[in-house]
């Protein structure tokens, strides 16, 4: 059976990257190649665009077979100082953390749902489907 | 440049509205220094308010006087003469609302939307006139006069300048409809003029779509009647050349994207009848090959040339750079009981990734195929930067489940407890869990199932089903016993393709047989308890799953399970079906072929392995009423192979839409044989493969309980032992 | 008056020979039988019948509040709403544009995730915060205008842990920076810094894993987030095996208790 392959995120074309050069300000790089993906936290720091490709094979995981990352970072002053590239080699494998905030907010509670169905009746049960 | 000081502003007239309020709205304080021109935006502000009838001020020294008439307020609304349209229907199309303040422009175009309103029910000569009846205390009764004026039925509908289809065939495409014997029913047999354009298109779809790409519908003349009291309505239409299809190319103006990557999924080829419909398909396989090629911003362009000399449309499907869009975020909402997780794994298409419209209403159909949404709305909406789009998801949740506890007392065998809880979405997760137990004294079922869509957050399907069954069956002589345990796993293996594994644990017993029972029966018996394991497959696959709507799906189902233990058998089971819609996608025709194989290489099938053929694989037939059978003892044995061909259609039978009531028709034509084994004094009638068939017509009407049907079958070629059946009522269950 | 009386009372005109303080008073009797659907009803006829009188006002303000004491969200509403447009300077103002913002605010809990509900609470929270500040009610609706907002806060950090487990760094990353800008003062937002850690190394951008576990130390030193990040950041975080979780745990966990991290 053929593993289904799919695409996530954007890199700009080369054509695109080629019409960046040092000290272009935030905006003019947003307007060669657009609205990075991903920001530093306080959001002045640098602009990061990545693409990555996910193939799944049958019941298994879908694993990353493909990432390219590009780094734009700039000056204090806001222009561009260089570009970098990375890779799926340069990422790491992170386990997540399960410590999770607590929510005021419950789900949805078995009985509330169980009541909430009560006298409701379906066709199919009240037919009994004959086999 | 002339400016007043107020050190007092007093308010007269007013008697419901406060005084705060007007001075809040005049928006004036004591002792500003105010230009003439302020002054007069301050009072047009106070008459914008929509609260008054008349207002106005006048300077006496340092005071500024506001003489005020308040509009009265409604105290009651009705409407007078209506009868086609009831009143709480004209209700809600009025704005002005009862205890709110009475205004006469309002009133105006509240009349004029029941105008509308009763023009598109055909009375096109109703007339409605707004007027009040003073009460006390400044307050008002509004009501609306209401004259319908006559029913304006439309008596022959006639076309002009068709030669390639005739009148009859032409009428059943358009939404009006003739006034037939139906005609205090039917309400499409009025005059309309939004209807009247609704069929202009459905006229052109109906050609175009058949190859005449000129088809113009030139004009439509209305005319009344010689009584007039009813309508003629004359289409003129152009009909024009009917075109096929020239030659049929690809271009590619993108540098990454060349056409030979995309040549043989063309289904559009020469000499075809020109048709727009599979143009948009063969558009939609091109986009969904360029997002396997991970090409983004592709749009497809299918460029029509005509060639009048030849009557041959050349056509270039252009690949074009598409909009450079980006998805920023995808906020779902409406989703009280659902985690917002299980709408969103719907998604093929994360945040961030590049904007394509195609996959997003495929995401959409997912949703809506999910089951939990009685409405599940996805549109899209500018982000925080122009090339950044926001996708909103709306839903409307359902009930998704249902729950039944009773007693049932029986007359010969006291209380039997029944309690069902079925539910599709289970505390919100998508997982569906399925309970059972009656413990009548004839049958004793135990049964729960569930299942996980997303095992480990994959697009993996993990189930568990467990069964206890005890029957003393009306149709035989025999109590049996089974229980199952199956646990099984399945998931996608290509776009189209899923394969399920599963393990099963089956324990079957047959006991206390009636001594006049057949003696086949008896020796099977007489093996008691069995014990069985099985591991089997299954492998579906759905042309619909690749998110091109076409009019034609075809679907599959192959599945093998291997017995081991104390008999080893290899059960197989196949079905195919294909299915289409014709006459201008109202009628549905099916074709179902389904068969199942049960071979044993070590052992023998018992009563309780082999086949029963039950209503859903062939009708007409009572439980057990074909297939091989015992000749003295009567008693049905079940067969180890199956074959059926169902042949089906389905047909609105001209009823409104809101009846949910539509016809169907169907032929079955199959049998079950082969009871695989000889007992001494027992001859086996109809061992062998002798096809029945079954013709018979069907009512479906879709119930608040679920989409029921009603079949009513004749025999037509069958044995004279088989127990035949008229009339049965199931579950009708879609492909 | 019993049930059946004020059925009778509820017919057209039956009111027309009563004072509107006298309808007032069987308004009150409804409301304190707990029928509060025919209180409602009471308090809106003085409106009908006498709109001009005081007591139409404090009708008004009654019948929104008897339709939410019945969670009749809607029609309280529409009632306070009435109240705010006509007499938005009378003292019990404050008083109809909180019932306002609480006809919102008490779906919130059985709505459980749907965001456009508490969208529109924090609105008319916020109106009853900047426009009635020393109302009584100014108090109370900023403490609910932080829940419903820790309630927003905690609907993007579901979306960014749902792709951050399914490997979509850059998506994740979006989603927990919403949090840590536009919800600080939420419980959240030590977790999102986490989180954003977390998805920085995973791309194996250390450095702005660390400009962001810096944050966290500096604001939130003591939270259990930060010893997380510190040791992700120092190496010494969770080995695969040291997780301990085959699969037949992670089936428990994720099925059977709905948690997905």
């Amino acid at each position: 059976c053929t593993p289904v392959q799919r695409n996530h995120g954007y890199i700009p074309t080369e054509d695109m990257i080629a019409g960046l050069n040092v000290g272009d300000s935030r905006a003019s790089v947003i307007s060669a190649i657009g609205e990075p993906a991903a920001q530093s936290v306080q959001g002045q720091g640098a602009f990061y665009y990545v693409q990555s490709r996910f193939e799944t094979f049958g019941a298994f995981a879908p694993r990353e077979i493909d990432r390219q990352v590009l780094a734009v970072t700039f000056t204090p002053a806001g222009t561009l100082q260089n570009i970098a590239r990375y890779g799926l080699q340069d990422g790491n494998v992170v386990i997540l953390s399960r410590r999770v905030t607590d929510e005021q907010v419950g789900d949805m509670t078995f009985i509330r749902q169980l009541l909430g169905n009560f006298g409701r009746v379906d066709a199919a049960s009240m037919l009994g489907t004959s086999e | 440049q002339q400016s007043f000081v107020f050190n007092t502003i007093t308010v007269q007239g007013n008697q419901r509205i406060e005084t705060g309020t007007i001075l809040t709205q005049l928006g004036i304080q004591r002792g500003q220094a105010v230009s003439a021109a302020d002054l007069n935006d301050a009072i047009q502000a106070v008459r914008a308010s929509g609260l008054f009838e008349n207002v106005d001020a006048d300077l006496q020294g340092g005071t500024l006087v506001l003489r005020v008439q308040e509009y009265p307020t409604i105290n009651r609304i009705s409407f007078e003469g209506n009868s086609r349209i009831s009143a709480e229907q004209l209700a809600t199309l009025v704005s002005s609302t009862e205890r709110r303040v009475f205004n006469p422009t309002q009133a105006t175009e509240d009349a004029n939307r029941i105008i509308q309103a009763y023009a598109n029910e055909g009375r096109i000569n109703a007339s409605v006139t707004p007027s009040f009846i003073n009460r006390t205390d400044n307050r008002v009764d509004l009501v609306f006069e209401i004259v319908e004026g006559a029913v304006t039925e439309i008596e022959r509908i006639s076309f002009v300048g068709n030669s390639a289809f005739g009148d009859g065939r032409l009428r059943r495409v358009l939404d009006t409809k003739e006034a037939g014997l139906l005609r205090a029913i039917v309400g499409r047999d009025t005059y309309s003029p939004d209807r009247i354009n609704v069929d202009r298109r459905l006229l052109t779809d109906f050609y175009q779509s058949r190859g005449y790409a000129d088809f113009r519908v030139q004009n439509v003349d209305v005319a009344l009647t010689a009584a007039r009291d009813a309508y003629v309505v004359t289409f003129n239409v152009e009909e024009g050349p009917r075109y096929r299809m020239g030659n049929v190319t690809l271009s590619s103006t993108l540098p990454e994207a060349d056409g030979a990557a995309f040549g043989n999924i063309l289904r559009v080829s020469q000499g075809d009848v020109y048709s727009p419909t599979s143009i948009d398909a063969d558009v939609q396989r091109i986009e969904n090959q360029a997002l396997r090629l991970g090409l983004n911003f592709v749009r497809v362009n299918p460029i029509i040339t005509r060639d009048p000399a030849s009557l041959r449309l050349n056509l270039e499907y252009r690949l074009e750079r598409g909009e450079r869009l980006f998805i920023e975020r995808i906020d779902i909402e409406g989703n009280t009981t659902t985690l917002d997780r299980v709408v969103r794994s719907q998604f093929r298409t994360v945040e961030g990734d590049p904007f394509n419209p195609r996959a997003i209403r495929e995401s959409a159909a997912r949703i809506r195929a999910l089951g939990f949404f009685s409405d599940a709305q996805v549109n899209t909406r500018q982000g925080s930067a122009p090339d950044q789009v926001v996708i909103d998801v709306d839903v409307v949740e359902q009930p998704t489940g249902s729950a039944s506890f009773g007693v049932n007392f029986g007359s010969d065998d006291g209380a039997a407890l029944v309690a069902s809880y079925q539910e599709q979405n289970f505390l919100g997760r998508g997982q569906s869990l399925g309970l059972t137990l009656s413990t009548g004294e004839t049958n004793q079922v135990l049964s729960f199932s569930f299942a996980e869509p997303m095992l480990f957050g994959r697009d993996l399907r993990g189930g568990i089903d467990l069964s206890y069954r005890r029957t003393e069956s009306d149709y035989a002589l025999y109590n049996t016993s089974n229980f199952r345990f199956s646990p099984s796993l399945q998931f996608p293996i290509s776009e189209r393709g899923r394969i399920g594994v599963n393990y099963a644990l089956t324990y079957t017993d047959i006991f206390n047989v009636d001594d006049d029972a057949s003696e086949l029966i008896k020796e099977e018996a007489a093996l008691g308890e069995q014990w069985s394991n099985s591991v089997g497959y299954s492998y579906t696959w759905d042309s619909r799953r690749n998110g091109v709507d076409e009019r034609t799906s075809f679907g599959f189902r192959f599945s093998q399970d291997f017995g081991f233990g104390d008999t080893t058998y290899i059960r197989s089971a196949a079905l195919a079906t294909a299915q289409t819609r014709v006459f201008s996608d109202e009628v549905l025709l099916r074709a179902t072929l389904e068969g199942g194989y049960l071979h044993y290489s070590d052992g023998e099938s018992r009563v309780t392995d082999r086949y029963f053929m039950g209503s859903r694989v062939m009708r007409g037939f009572r439980s057990g009423g074909i297939g091989p059978r015992d000749e003295n003892s009567d008693d049905p044995l079940g067969g180890n192979a199956f074959a059926v061909l169902r042949l089906e259609a389905e047909f609105p039978l001209g009823l409104p839409e809101e009846y949910g009531i539509s016809g169907g028709a169907f032929l079955d034509y199959g049998s079950l044989w082969d009871v695989g084994k000889q007992v001494d004094g027992v001859t086996i009638i109809s061992d062998d493969a002798i096809a029945r068939a079954v013709a018979g017509v069907s009512l479906f009407w879709t119930t608040p309980l679920g989409p029921l049907r009603f079949n009513f079958s004749t025999p037509i070629t069958v044995e004279d032992y088989d127990n035949t059946r008229g009339f049965e009522l199931t579950v009708s269950t879609a492909f | 008056c019993s049930s059946n009386e004020s059925s009778v009372l509820r017919q057209p005109g039956a009111l027309d020979a009563y004072s509107a303080e006298q309808v007032f008073d069987l308004g009150e009797q409804q409301l304190n039988e707990n029928r509060l659907d025919d209180a409602a009803f009471f308090f809106g006829e003085i409106e009908r019948l006498y709109p001009y009188s005081s007591w139409a006002r404090r009708g008004l303000i009654m019948q929104a509040f008897a339709y939410h004491r019945a969670r009749d969200y809607e029609n309280s509403r529409s009632a306070a709403q009435r109240y705010v447009d006509f007499y938005p300077t009378d003292e019990d103002a404050a008083y109809a544009q909180y019932l306002l913002a609480l006809s919102y605010y008490d779906q919130i809990d059985d709505i459980g995730r749907d965001q456009g509900v508490t969208f529109r609470a924090l609105q008319e929270l916020r109106r009853v915060i900047e426009l009635y500040p020393d109302s009584e009610y100014a108090t109370a609706a900023v403490q609910k205008f932080d829940l419903a907002f820790d309630h927003l806060a905690g609907k993007e950090m579901e979306v960014g842990r749902y792709y951050l487990s399914r490997g979509n760094f850059t998506a994740a990353i979006s989603r927990f920076r919403v949090v840590v800008e536009d919800f600080q003062t939420t419980t959240y937002t030590p977790e999102a810094l986490m989180r954003l850690v977390e998805a920085y190394m995973a791309l194996g951008l250390t450095d702005e894993a660390r400009s962001a576990a810096a944050i966290l130390g500096h604001n939130y030193q003591s939270t259990p987030f930060y010893a997380d990040a510190y040791a992700l950041l120092t190496g010494r975080g969770l080995s695969p095996e040291a997780s301990g979780d085959n699969w037949l745990v992670a089936i428990y966990r994720q099925v059977v208790r709905g948690e997905w991290m």
